[in-house]
């Protein structure tokens, strides 16, 4: 039940993911035409710097799960990697609880943000007058995403601990040791190499 | 009140916990603790604020550059055409690899993605030509640490925007140390091969026809860095809107040398929203923290306190830079300078200092915490590219240009006009 739900979110997540970054080449089409018809034909659109703004907001709300459980999220192992195996669990946990916790704070602010918006009716003070409202209840949609996804890996993550199964814990919320954490970075590269002639 | 924040943020940083939530939770315990206003609420609307700043899009569009031009094919010819004027040296391909990597710094934000891009290409020619090994492969790990230097910067970017520094200036600031740093490995690398002849491998020569030929294949780098970094300066784009020219100068190069791929696309979508999450994360956590430091008025008291210490500046900014050189070895440079430039960069002014010349020395000791071990990202990033043997080939490798770095430091402390010239030429 528990790994259902995890690999649910995983999809979703790198669902969210790809929308995200096709969002971001979007609006990067826009800010370059908007740049070019402004110098070219001295005529702005406009407006492409606020919309902007607004899918960076949406698409880093809708891109923490994935960051999470590709466990991007940096960690000082200064001390960490010195620690017995138990105690390295232990605070594997304690970290995602304390993400969780900032979070959640976040999450409940953000949630009075777009309430306010919803209460007042709020517009962008903008050409645009965007209602904020729309890209604020994307954006806080990533977000309680986001907080779900850390209650799931969380909950796992108590079970395997409770289980002392370290590896798996490990797996799942461990600091990715220096060679995995470069083996995602390096993705690219190696596709790139296999494709070279 | 200084002892109190400096112990909570050593203990939550001690049990690894995320560095995101290390200065979220910090905040918001000193807001509790110190603030007789309810701060913590404000964290919503400084979630969106930051959340939506349109200087921040720059920082995914660089890694979304950087992502594409890795895809393209840009880069074997471009070091192709780097062996063809530098392999002459004594140290024959270290110079192309330094080289290189300067060129494709000039078109990518990032110190990792120019590592790993060089170091793809180069290192399969290492053997082949009897370089030794350590050199080569610190050669690879330095220069590719000029990413951050040489704009475009994600780091540049990030600082001017904590720091609130204009980035069209800290670009002109960092050119030139960025080209003297790249010209100082070189320098480094030719020392070592006259100390010791016999790890320069075999020198190439190659003639004028071929250098010629190989221009064009400088072209299409040198293209998309005109386009990023000459339209800010021509008054035609902000840093973002130049980014964002350049991420579509990277999808069309990716176009052209046939590589476009659903698959492409998609993995460039992914590198993009792991590392932009990551990074606004922890934006939002130093972001809020900044926030809660001056409203209970902790900036404040710390450069009161610096102040009363009484040291000459020049101490402080030694002891500062030590500070900087010792964090560096244990965590992310970027995290680094997210988390401490709010707080140190009031007290680098307080003392006299110009916060943009400071952002050039703040890349250059990110730059060095990227090669000290234990942890250095370019370090596992060259051992990962390489596949076989011990880290420790690259952190001996690697340590002649650690050197190189300090002595760039020493420079930039002692003349300062080495990044503060050119800024004043184009005010």
């Amino acid at each position: 039940m528990l790994d259902q739900a995890l690999r649910a979110a995983g999809a979703i997540a790198r669902a969210g993911v790809w929308a995200s970054g096709a969002l971001f080449f979007a609006a990067a089409v826009v800010i370059a035409v908007d740049v070019t018809a402004r110098k070219a034909f001295a005529l702005s659109i406009g407006g492409s710097d606020e919309l902007s703004g607004y899918c960076l907001a949406m698409g880093a709300a809708w891109s923490y799960a994935f960051a999470l459980l590709h466990r991007a999220n940096i960690r000082v192992d200064a001390l960490y990697k010195y620690f017995p195996r138990p105690a390295k669990a232990a605070l594997d946990v304690v970290a995602l609880v304390a993400l969780a916790c900032f979070v959640a704070v976040v999450g409940y602010y953000a949630f009075e943000v777009l309430a306010a918006s919803v209460r007042f009716g709020s517009r962008a003070n903008t050409p645009l007058q965007t209602p904020l409202w729309i890209p604020q209840a994307i954006w806080l949609a990533g977000l309680a995403f986001f907080l779900l996804a850390l209650f799931l890996v969380t909950l796992k993550a108590l079970l395997l601990f409770a289980e002392k199964d370290y590896a798996a814990l490990d797996r799942l919320a461990g600091l990715p040791s220096a060679s995995e954490e470069v083996e995602e970075e390096l993705a690219g590269v190696k596709t790139r190499m296999a494709k070279a002639p | 009140m200084i002892n109190s924040t400096l112990v909570l943020f050593l203990l939550l940083f001690a049990a690894a916990i995320p560095v995101a939530a290390v200065l979220g939770l910090l905040g918001l315990a000193l807001g509790g603790l110190y603030s007789f206003m309810p701060i913590h609420r404000a964290i919503g609307e400084i979630a969106w604020g930051a959340g939506t700043d349109f200087i921040l899009f720059a920082v995914p569009l660089y890694i979304l550059m950087g992502e594409l031009l890795l895809r393209s094919g840009v880069a074997d010819r471009m070091y192709e055409a780097m062996r063809h004027w530098l392999s002459w040296l004594p140290g024959g391909l270290m110079h192309s690899n330094i080289g290189a990597c300067a060129m494709f710094a000039a078109t990518s934000g990032s110190s990792v993605a120019t590592a790993a891009t060089i170091g793809t290409v180069s290192l399969p020619q290492q053997r082949r030509h009897g370089y030794n090994e350590r050199l080569f492969l610190g050669t690879i790990a330095a220069g590719g640490t000029l990413g951050i230097l040489i704009p475009p910067s994600i780091n540049a970017i990030l600082y001017g925007y904590l720091a609130d520094v204009s980035v069209p200036k800290l670009y002109l600031a960092s050119f030139i140390p960025g080209f003297s740093l790249a010209a100082l490995f070189m320098l480094t690398t030719w020392i070592a091969c006259l100390v010791r002849p016999e790890w320069g491998g075999a020198r190439m020569r190659s003639s004028w026809a071929e250098r010629l030929a190989s221009l064009r294949h400088v072209l299409p780098p040198l293209g998309i860095f005109i386009l990023v970094i000459g339209s800010i300066y021509s008054g035609l784009a902000t840093p973002t809107e130049s980014a964002a020219l350049g991420v579509l100068a990277s999808a069309a190069l990716v176009v052209w040398n046939g590589r476009l791929s659903w698959r492409v696309m998609r993995e460039s979508f992914e590198g993009t929203m792991r590392t932009t999450a990551m990074v606004q994360l922890i934006v939002l956590g130093a972001f809020f923290l900044n926030f809660v430091f001056s409203s209970i008025g902790l900036t404040r008291t710390v450069v009161e306190f610096i102040r009363a210490l009484g040291w000459p500046p020049y101490w402080m900014l030694f002891a500062i830079i030590v500070f900087y050189v010792i964090l560096g070895c244990f965590m992310d440079a970027m995290a680094m300078m997210i988390t401490t430039v709010p707080i140190v960069v009031p007290i680098v002014v307080a003392l006299g200092f110009d916060p943009v010349w400071f952002g050039v020395l703040m890349i250059v000791l990110c730059e060095t915490g990227m090669v000290t071990p234990p942890f250095g990202i370019n370090l596992f990033v060259v051992q990962s590219v390489r596949g076989h043997g011990s880290l420790d080939d690259v952190i001996i490798g690697v340590s002649p240009f650690i050197i190189t770095l300090f002595v760039m430091l020493g420079l930039l402390v002692a003349f300062p006009e080495l990044a503060m010239w050119l800024p004043r030429q184009l005010r």
